[in-house]
């Protein structure tokens, strides 16, 4: 654990809950945006990739294992939303989601790199081609599309999910962040 | 033993926490997506209901009626040739707002609102300005999932109006999708009108689809068409859902989802 701990004998549980309330609505905030599409908010019919904001935030600032249950969890419920009724395992949003925690998390961004949020967007950029290219191996590998379909389509959604997630990460990063920040420090 | 005893006082709790939420959002995740979409579609209520982009979608409707006279027209002449021609159509029909899209860059979808609480159910046909765009995944209470026909997992029987060549249309994920003609020298032009066809399990037959944009006469084993739909789906903001009862019928032509 790289977070520093309260002491056990002066937890205090009102803060915890909070933060974890603050926590969870932020990611189902997250989840929630998914279907929505205003103007300036898409580019060639997508849109910013929501959950993969949350999981980066999420993983700044903890260990590999956090970010990968943290993803692996916003995978599973981006599943949900988008296929509730087979509820198929595969291709699931969990794979990419995950390596997107655990590879962010692993970063150990606070020494290599100046926290600001233009790291970020360029950590989110990465992420979100890595995030792709997981769903395009898995459907690759499903073989229900087919190949050249999937890579061409890999390309469009990979660079525009990427330009549109790291434009408005600050929107995720920035509160989120603080607030973690402030509760560590606290 | 005595190792994995040390391991265990340092890690188990950790172990027992992660395994917890990992089961919890594996269970729960059904229930976390329904009540996110009903939330979604209490919140986004008061925005709908733009009178935007009407002169596109009445260009739509007109395309799509002049397609409905052509296929009425056919459809008129076999009917005084053929004996028993009988078609089961269930007309009761929903409308609702579109209210949001697909909630992953991979899929093809539409959110509606309008769900079992107005009688909507599964597998049913949805229409719009220009004709039918998709066919209902999932209903919550008040919201239903549309899986759109340029999605790449939907397939759909289709014919011409023209000619009667057959075939079967499939999403590629962009807006224009791909008809595969059965024949290996269709009677094909640019500009024919594609309509659902009679061996369609999924769609009611004559529904219309879209026109050719272009024809791809090299392809194997038959030759394909590029199919511009009536319907501009990207402004699309009203869903007509209609229940349907499909016929079993022995060929299964087409199907729609995995």
């Amino acid at each position: 654990m790289r977070l520093p701990l309260a002491p056990k004998n002066s937890i205090n549980w009102g803060r915890n809950l909070l933060n974890g309330l603050i926590t969870v609505v932020s990611a189902l905030l997250c989840l929630g945006l998914l279907p929505v599409r205003l103007p300036g908010m898409e580019l060639v019919g997508i849109g910013p990739d929501w959950p993969l904001l949350w999981v980066v935030t999420w993983s700044l600032r903890r260990t590999p294992l956090q970010g990968l249950v943290g993803g692996v969890v916003m995978g599973w419920l981006q599943d949900a939303l988008t296929n509730p009724a087979t509820g198929g395992l595969w291709p699931s949003h969990a794979v990419g989601l995950g390596l997107v925690g655990w590879l962010t998390a692993r970063l150990e961004k606070d020494r290599l790199i100046q926290e600001d949020f233009i790291s970020v967007a360029l950590i989110v950029f990465a992420m979100a081609v890595v995030n792709e290219t997981a769903m395009a191996l898995q459907w690759s590998v499903l073989g229900s599309r087919p190949l050249t379909a999937v890579w061409t389509d890999h390309q469009r959604l990979a660079l525009g999910s990427a330009v549109l997630s790291s434009l408005w990460a600050p929107i995720v990063y920035l509160p989120l962040s603080q607030w973690w920040k402030r509760q560590t420090l606290a | 033993m005595v190792s994995f005893g040390r391991w265990w006082n340092r890690h188990g709790l950790q172990l027992a926490v992660i395994l917890l939420v990992l089961g919890t959002v594996w269970l729960g995740r059904p229930a976390v997506a329904v009540l996110l979409r009903e939330l979604y579609s209490r919140l986004v209520a008061p925005w709908q209901a733009r009178p935007a982009v009407l002169e596109q979608l009445r260009d739509s409707r007109v395309l799509e009626l002049e397609q409905r006279v052509s296929e009425l027209q056919r459809q008129n002449q076999q009917l005084k040739t053929l004996v028993k021609y009988q078609q089961s159509l269930n007309l009761s029909t929903t409308s609702a707002p579109v209210i949001g899209r697909s909630p992953s860059h991979w899929w093809q979808q539409l959110l509606l609102a309008a769900g079992r609480a107005q009688g909507v159910g599964e597998s049913g046909v949805v229409l719009a300005p220009g004709g039918v765009i998709g066919r209902v995944m999932s209903t919550t209470d008040h919201t239903s999932q549309v899986l759109l026909i340029t999605d790449a997992s939907s397939k759909v029987g289709v014919t011409l109006t023209r000619s009667r060549a057959m075939g079967i249309l499939q999403g590629q994920g962009n807006d224009q999708p791909l008809l595969r003609f059965f024949d290996k020298d269709p009677n094909a032009r640019v500009g024919d009108g594609v309509v659902t066809s009679t061996f369609s399990t999924v769609f009611p037959a004559g529904l219309p689809v879209g026109r050719i944009v272009s024809i791809n006469w090299k392809a194997t084993p038959a030759p394909e068409a590029t199919v511009e739909l009536y319907a501009p789906l990207d402004q699309v903001e009203w869903g007509v859902i209609q229940t349907y009862a499909s016929t079993p019928r022995p060929e299964k032509l087409d199907q729609l989802g995995p």
